[in-house]
């Protein structure tokens, strides 16, 4: 279903091949780089890498037919539209530092809830392995929120605080997600301890301490009483997979 | 299909299927809301530009290799396969054709960013409208790779099997609805119509070598064609979720009425690839009812930001408002139905 046509004048043929490549290799640095976790849920890696290789390959095959004399049928036109908007995700990738969600993308609050629902095993990690997203668990699990007083806990977040809160309350919070932060959801254990007034929002903790029962926004809750609170660096892999 | 043919038929014309008006209003849409969320955020603007570009690469890149895929399929049609091959295989009844297109999903296994461009090729073949919407609206759960994600998160059990009869009816209904009414250039952006039947049977089929070259100039010019249309989604779905905090959403849905209208949104808003939501369902397992997680699961696959606007590089406007508002009424009342006869939280 083709007849020839004008070819696309060669710059603009040039362009596809180099938002192809762009594209391509943009990704391929996502994965050298260890920044494709603040995206997506790096169990689905391998069909970025699988991307980034269709895409070099198709942008480097475009680039060696303009070698050639325009032939019948290696050519089709494309709006000059689509390469400006295809090239959109490409700036916004480079020129935009990445990072992954934190504190100041929560909108509506951090759940107390774990997600992640029915299916999940309920083997029992020893309380010092366990991150957020498991102490949620174990709570949901457990109607008593006093079972789990006196219990140690050793857990990585961010500080995240909310208008409503006393003054020595805080959550140390998580964002969790399935396939991408596109379903990212922000969970996180409440903590109360004095003196923390120092450190920002959004910084980045280790958090070891005693569980405690009490209540928390209204909820009976197990709190953590801190022992110890370090700030680290934002860790490898940011988002906690449900 | 019965006019004058031109000795030579016409390249399907790419040209025009995003107005400018079109565009304008996506682009005002986008801006109208970024400023909203700068000014009720209150966080300062490289804050929340950081935010959003983080959210709308999640999407884009989480969606891109299914594009490409469809992509590759689209050309591969477009190269081998003749719309000869095509009509010799549908049943020619046009009841029992339209509900075969429910699992044509399952010879081209695609999800929605991928079903898009095949289905443009398999019209530009001139498959019949109403196969195409079943085929469209049913391929992104009714295939092998959608059926693992499903039974690995959920099992075999009422989720899947809900899913798979829901798919199927609601796909099926809207299907016979335009499989009774509707004729091509009512229907069909004009660069999608089949613009002659006879010429390409009669040209000798493509060696293997020449044909792989030809499908992937095509896969090259699908990926840019349909691919704005994804860019547009995503943005459009990553300012929203800059905006409306899925917390909010879920304390308004309660009931059995109101969870399976806020999952419907939430599908339609989260636009995730179709081969991945039975995960986030699962998510949602612990905090909706039966009905409303199959809401989620049936009608995201068939509609959401980004396929709706893929949507216009094949249809009229008109159509893509009926594809977008039956699956969701179906669905709708399906789920609240669901809900009350299961019961409830």
């Amino acid at each position: 279903m083709m007849t020839p046509t004008a070819a696309p004048p060669r710059w603009q043929e040039g362009l596809k091949c180099a938002v192809m490549i762009g594209m391509g290799l943009y990704l391929a640095a996502l994965i050298l780089t260890n920044r494709l976790s603040n995206y997506i849920n790096l169990q689905f890696g391998w069909l970025t890498l699988m991307s980034a290789v269709l895409l070099i390959g198709m942008g480097l095959w475009s680039l060696w037919q303009m070698r050639r004399p325009t032939a019948f049928g290696t050519h089709l036109p494309i709006q000059l539209s689509s390469l400006f908007v295809l090239s959109i995700p490409l700036l916004l990738g480079v020129l935009v530092p990445s990072q992954p969600l934190s504190a100041s993308a929560i909108t509506g609050g951090v759940s107390l809830n774990p997600v992640g629902g029915r299916m999940v095993q309920n083997y029992v990690k020893p309380p010092l392995e366990r991150n957020i997203l498991e102490w949620l668990r174990e709570f949901s699990n457990t109607a008593n929120p006093v079972a789990f007083d006196g219990m140690e806990v050793d857990v990585v977040g961010f500080i995240y605080r909310e208008p409503n809160m006393e003054a020595n309350q805080f959550m140390v919070a998580r964002f969790t997600m399935s396939c991408c932060v596109a379903d990212a959801f922000a969970i996180g254990l409440p903590v109360e301890a004095e003196s923390i007034a120092d450190l920002a929002d959004g910084t980045w903790i280790r958090v070891r301490g005693t569980l405690k029962s009490g209540t928390f926004n209204g909820n009976a809750v197990p709190i953590i009483t801190p022992t110890a609170i370090d700030p680290i660096d934002t860790p490898d892999q940011p988002y906690l997979y449900s | 299909m019965s006019s004058v043919s031109p000795a030579v038929p016409a390249v399907p014309s790419l040209r025009n299927p995003l107005s400018p008006l079109v565009y304008a209003l996506v682009g005002v849409a986008i801006l109208g809301a970024l400023l909203y969320g700068i000014f009720s955020t209150g966080q300062a603007p490289d804050v929340l530009l950081n935010i959003f570009t983080t959210r709308f690469l999640g999407i884009f890149i989480e969606a891109v290799p299914f594009l490409l895929l469809g992509s590759l399929i689209s050309g591969l049609i477009e190269s081998y396969v003749r719309t000869d091959d095509l009509l010799r295989y549908l049943p020619r009844n046009p009841i029992l054709s339209t509900l075969a297109g429910v699992f044509l999903g399952i010879i081209f296994p695609v999800c929605e960013c991928g079903v898009v461009p095949v289905v443009r090729r398999l019209y530009m073949k001139g498959l019949p409208i109403s196969v195409g919407m079943t085929f469209l609206l049913a391929a992104p759960f009714m295939n092998p790779i959608v059926f693992a994600s499903t039974y690995i998160a959920f099992g075999f059990g009422p989720i899947f099997i809900g899913r798979f009869l829901i798919t199927f009816v609601v796909a099926g209904a809207v299907g016979l609805i335009f499989a009774l009414t509707s004729k091509p250039n009512d229907v069909l952006q004009s660069g999608v119509i089949l613009q002659e039947t006879g010429w390409e049977n009669m040209q000798p089929r493509r060696s293997f070598a020449a044909g792989l070259r030809y499908a992937m100039v095509t896969a090259a010019t699908e990926f840019f064609e349909m691919g704005r249309y994804l860019v547009f989604g995503c943005l459009l779905a990553a300012a929203l979720q800059t905006l409306v905090s899925q917390e909010a959403l879920f304390s308004i849905g309660r009931g059995p009425i109101l969870s399976a209208l806020v999952m419907l949104v939430l599908a339609f808003l989260l636009s995730v690839c179709s081969t991945v939501d039975a995960f986030i369902a699962l998510a949602f397992s612990l905090t909706f009812p039966t009905g409303s997680l199959l809401a989620f699961l049936s009608f995201g696959p068939m509609v959401d930001i980004k396929s709706t606007l893929m949507f216009r590089g094949i249809f009229k406007p008109r159509i893509v408002f009926y594809l977008v508002l039956l699956p969701f009424l179906m669905n709708w009342v399906i789920a609240a139905l669901i809900n009350i006869t299961l019961g409830y939280y």
